[in-house]
């Protein structure tokens, strides 16, 4: 919970190494007289800090997303992992974690028989590394929200004898 | 002084060309304005079209409309060859050079937004549902 | 656990130990487990269990290798060579799917060997796969345009010197739900091995040789199974589609709405296609718990009965004839019945697939009125512990434990047609692990082979007293399973086989070596009933008879078990359910709700597993979610429940039973030595059942037609027409209708 509510500060002090670099263009040799490092290596070092900040205070946004009140208070959100598409073998959608609303005011356009929505965030898709940022996310935007498990596909042992085989019911019958 | 007597001959030819006060003070209750012209024309809608070259161009034509369209009345009640005159793409109202009429024209109708008779459009997408009709009972 | 403690410190310290000992050996690796083998994909060490393919090895490392014919739940068949890599110190590159694991091995999964080999592979395939890609079904989804872009070469060295064109082969017809372009078929061979390893039907197959190979069914014919709709999803290609959804939609156009499935109690669980408000498709969603990546023919094409039949304004009886209404004048007409009517008297019925929601929310409404009357379609003997335990009425081993066990006995049921999915898994554990399968029922084919018991009640007293020559195979088995389908438990005697039944779960539990195996299983049918008995629901509708009800609510009770003839002739009946069938047609007045897939709704499955399903559609025209029309209701009725949003409601249930606040898993049920208790305090006479034990689905056509949504469902009827053709005459060529 704590790295997910850590707020990387890093922007400033991009700019400021700018600014440093960019009025200090001439001393370059200098600092590598007086450090004996060059000033690329001394860039390297100091970004290796962390200067990452922890907030430990559980933080509510609501009030300042914009988002407006009642989709606030009368919104689930579902966190889950994308099931695979059957159709496919590909695997690549269901490896992170995503939420999604409840639907509501979805009505059917009369020119087309499309779809029209009065719901702002039926279409808002966001991805998460892990369902614990998932969640964070969620009560930042003050969303109740509840999880649903991954179904991980079971690995099961299979060898291509088995269908060759003499006395086991994995013998082929059809080619 | 000049000028106080042209604005008096103003006013007075304003009221005559109304019909005296009563009528320029009905006049001014519907159009909210006064002026005097020359009857240019009339259509078959009994919208009356004046112009007035003292006014300054944009206010020298104008149209009144007829007593049946009430306080209700609508620009779009100006039937297209007088629109022409109306908004300055011709200077020769229909009276003078009248277009010319194809069969194909069809007479003109106001806009008819707004009103009980207005185009509602309808859905032309095929039902996705079909609804259960109970069966007639017998008894 | 607490009592493990002194275990524990000592683990602990070994752990320590042995972290020492490799400092001390300054190994940097950690020790792997001794049965795991090294192998290195791409250079990245993994450690897999000897005997896993090299290609699951790298599913280990996270790379995925490209593939046709390898399908994770069916047999390796290793011909479409799209899954080489190169192995280091191998001449040749191997086939992924078919090698096993070796020590040490290093695969490399994008080396130039590998991707040349696999652009030669799609040049082949590719030279007679036609190009109607922008036609094709398939497109959008298809495994063979991926790979082709990702892993295919740009251009083809194949020249049609002598024009004679691509390869071209005839279509089949092999039923109504299935499409088949032959001529896009890449023989991966996946449909037919699924065919006859989990469909257990050896209708499909291979002709000629080279060129000339043919999938297909030798002689036409239909494809016979229920679980057909499978070989959609598993055909790479456009080779087998599905006939109902052709050209309808694109898969880019949908939006995914992962549910559930109610047109059985196995709860499937599936993505709903939606598109327009429209439900277009229903594809299976992985759940290796319950319907692995399957689902049922029903529950794949039946969709096209939500669109049909359906309730979209309130109607009420005026003079014997139901008239179109508002909700206002409906809800006044509700109101009016009920002030005439004792309270007492007042029943509510819930049917097949009512979700949790209204049933809490009805039984609560009615409770509130003053009636105690509240029941389920599904009949359940009740003379003794009843429906007191949960474990009496619930699939106990859980799907995913069939596959532990040892030996079934089926009791009354046929699950290939009942529970498809289910039998799926007892056929997987019959290839896998030998089980030993007997039926006492109707010889029906369950697409394994099983000793058959008989189908008379004297075989289970045999069974029960312990002297049948069975009961030999089910003592000395490690995880005996006892399913008892709901079929044989609708009539009188239900009370009587029920007991015998449990009789033989209690001799054998007494005797069993693993204490938290679960034996007796009950397969439910309808999607409600282990929701319904979980919320206090009486089974089986035999109390409106006895209490004489004047006002009956249906919620959705459409398997004809209230009937006009079969309540009191004066009461009145109101009707909140989505389809125009039998409880819509006997009602006062009707109240138009939600199809499952139009609303957010729990349901519990046969395994007692809580499940949620999406809303995927709009509830069609005036027609409102369930739960809510029964809280307007209570409102006009003067007795409003205390629940405004769907979350209050799910909190109501989760006071009435822990279960509902978990949804997805199994929570294990005990307490059957107290059931069995309960069941054997009150000797009841020795009554011998003369009627036979027996399922009533017997054949492939009689699964299509369940519930009111697959009644009407057009694709089901031609289903059912199918079948009844193919039973006349079996190899005809049968109009190919699209």
């Amino acid at each position: 919970m704590a790295s997910a509510m850590s707020t990387k500060i890093l922007g400033p002090l991009r700019l400021s190494k700018q600014l440093i670099s960019a009025s200090f263009c001439r001393s370059k040799s200098d600092l590598t007289a007086a450090t004996g490092h060059t000033f690329t290596e001394y860039e390297k070092q100091r970004d290796k800090k962390d200067v990452s900040i922890i907030v430990n205070e559980k933080m509510d946004i609501s009030a300042i997303s914009g988002v407006p009140e009642e989709h606030i208070k009368t919104r689930t959100v579902r966190i889950f992992v994308p099931a695979r598409n059957t159709m496919q073998s590909g695997t690549y959608n269901t490896r992170r974690w995503r939420m999604e609303f409840d639907s509501r005011e979805r009505w059917e356009n009369p020119l087309m028989g499309w779809i029209s929505t009065g719901d702002p965030l039926s279409n808002l898709e966001v991805n998460f590394n892990s369902k614990e940022d998932a969640i964070s996310f969620c009560e930042k935007n003050g969303w109740d929200w509840f999880v649903e498990e991954e179904k991980k596909p079971k690995m099961v042992k299979k060898s291509y004898g088995a269908n060759f085989a003499w006395n086991k019911r994995t013998r082929v019958s059809t080619k | 002084m000049a000028s106080i007597i042209k604005v008096i001959g103003n006013v007075r030819r304003i009221i005559s060309h109304n019909n005296g006060i009563i009528g320029s003070f009905l006049k001014m209750f519907r159009h909210d304005d006064l002026k005097w012209g020359t009857l240019v024309g009339e259509d078959k809608y009994g919208n009356k079209y004046y112009e007035n070259n003292y006014y300054f161009f944009g206010k020298n034509r104008w149209v009144s409309y007829p007593q049946s369209s009430g306080f209700d009345f609508d620009a779009s009640e100006i039937p297209p060859e007088w629109h022409r005159w109306m908004h300055y793409m011709t200077d020769d109202p229909p009276t003078k050079v009248p277009l010319p009429q194809r069969k194909w024209m069809a007479d003109h109708t106001m806009n008819l937004t707004g009103t009980s008779r207005e185009y509602v459009p309808y859905s032309t997408t095929r039902p996705k549902i079909q609804s259960w009709v109970p069966p007639k009972s017998s008894d | 656990m607490l009592r493990l403690w002194p275990l524990r410190q000592v683990a602990k310290v070994q752990n320590v130990l042995g972290g020492l000992t490799q400092i001390a050996t300054k190994s940097t690796q950690p020790a792997p487990a001794p049965e795991l083998v090294e192998v290195f994909i791409d250079d990245k060490q993994v450690f897999v269990e000897p005997g896993t393919t090299v290609l699951q090895a790298c599913a280990v490392a996270g790379v995925e290798i490209p593939r046709f014919c390898y399908h994770d739940r069916l047999s390796i068949a290793g011909n479409c060579r799209m899954c080489l890599v190169e192995v280091e110190r191998s001449p040749k590159p191997v086939a992924s799917c078919a090698m096993p694991v070796m020590k040490g091995m290093k695969v490399k999964t994008d080396s130039p060997m590998t991707r040349k080999a696999r652009e030669g592979v799609m040049e082949f395939l590719l030279m007679n796969h036609p190009l109607d890609c922008p036609i094709c079904d398939q497109g959008g989804e298809c495994d063979l345009q991926d790979q082709s872009m990702a892993f295919g070469s740009d251009r083809s060295r194949f020249t049609d010197n002598a024009f004679t064109g691509k390869r071209a082969v005839e279509d089949k017809n092999i039923g109504p739900l299935i499409k088949t372009i032959m001529t896009r078929c890449i023989q991966c061979t996946r449909c037919i091995r699924f065919a006859s390893e989990i469909a257990g039907v050896d209708d499909l197959g291979t002709s000629g040789r080279g060129t000339d190979m043919q999938v297909g069914t030798y002689v036409e014919k239909m494809f016979k199974s229920e679980l057909s709709g499978n070989v959609i999803d598993l055909c790479p290609v456009g080779a087998l589609t599905s006939k109902p959804y052709a050209f309808t939609a694109r898969p880019w156009e949908i939006r995914k709405v992962e549910s559930i499935d109610v047109m059985d109690a196995v709860g499937s669980n599936i993505v709903v296609g939606m598109r327009t408000n429209e439900v277009m498709r229903v594809l299976p969603r992985v759940n290796e718990d319950i319907n692995e990546e399957w689902i049922s023919d029903k529950t794949r094409f039946a969709y096209d009965g939500l669109k049909r039949q359906r309730l979209t304004t309130p109607f009420i009886n005026v003079d014997g004839q139901l008239v179109p209404t508002d909700w206002e004048t409906a809800f006044v007409k509700v109101a009016e019945k009920v002030k005439k009517v004792d309270p007492k008297l007042i029943a509510g019925v819930a049917g097949s697939t009512a979700d949790a929601e209204a049933m809490v929310c009805l039984k609560d409404m009615i409770n509130r009125l003053g009636g105690e009357l509240l029941c389920t379609e599904d009949s359940f003997p009740l003379n003794r512990s009843g429906i007191d335990f949960r474990s009496n009425y619930i699939f106990n081993t859980t799907i995913g434990g069939i596959e532990q066990a040892d030996v079934v006995l089926l009791i009354g049921t046929n699950p290939r047609l009942e529970a498809p999915l289910i039998n799926a898994r007892i056929r997987k554990t019959w290839i896998h692990s030998e089980v030993c399968v007997g039926v006492l029922g109707a010889p029906v084919d369950l697409s394994y082979e099983y000793q058959y018991l008989g189908d008379s009640f004297i075989v289970l007293k045999d069974l029960a007293a312990g002297t049948h020559p069975m009961c030999k195979a089910l003592a000395s088995a490690n995880k005996p399973m006892i399913i008892l389908g709901t079929d044989c438990l609708q009539g009188t005697e239900n009370g009587v086989i029920y007991n015998a039944v449990k009789d033989i779960a209690e001799r054998l539990r007494k005797n069993l070596k693993h204490k938290d195996w679960k034996i007796f299983n009950l397969l439910q049918k309808n999607a409600s009933q282990v929701g319904a008995l979980d919320l206090g629901y009486q089974p089986g509708v035999s109390g409106l008879k006895a209490l004489q009800a004047e006002l009956i609510f249906l919620l959705g009770a459409d398997a004809g078990t209230v009937s006009k003839d079969k309540i009191n002739p004066s009461s009145s009946v109101i009707y909140i359910g989505h389809h125009g069938d039998y409880g819509a047609q006997i009602a006062d007045v009707v109240l138009p709700a939600a199809a499952y897939t139009e609303k957010d709704a729990i349901y519990v499955n046969t395994e007692g597993r809580v499940q949620l399903a999406r809303q995927a559609v709009n509830p069609p025209g005036m027609a409102r979610h369930d739960w809510k029309i029964i809280r307007a209701l209570s409102e006009i009725l003067g007795v409003a429940l205390p629940y405004d949003k769907l979350a209050d409601v799910r909190a109501r249930l989760g006071e009435i039973s822990p279960t509902f606040d978990q949804p997805g898993q199994v929570n294990e049920s005990g307490f059957e030595a107290q059931a069995y208790q309960l069941q054997t305090e009150i000797k009841d006479p020795i009554v011998n059942v003369n009627t036979a034990i027996s399922p009533t689905m017997l054949k492939l056509k009689d699964f299509y037609m369940t519930d009111p949504i697959s009644r009407a469902s057009l694709t089901m009827a031609k289903c059912i027409q199918a079948c009844k053709e193919s039973e006349k005459n079996p190899y005809s060529k049968q109009e190919a209708k699209a």
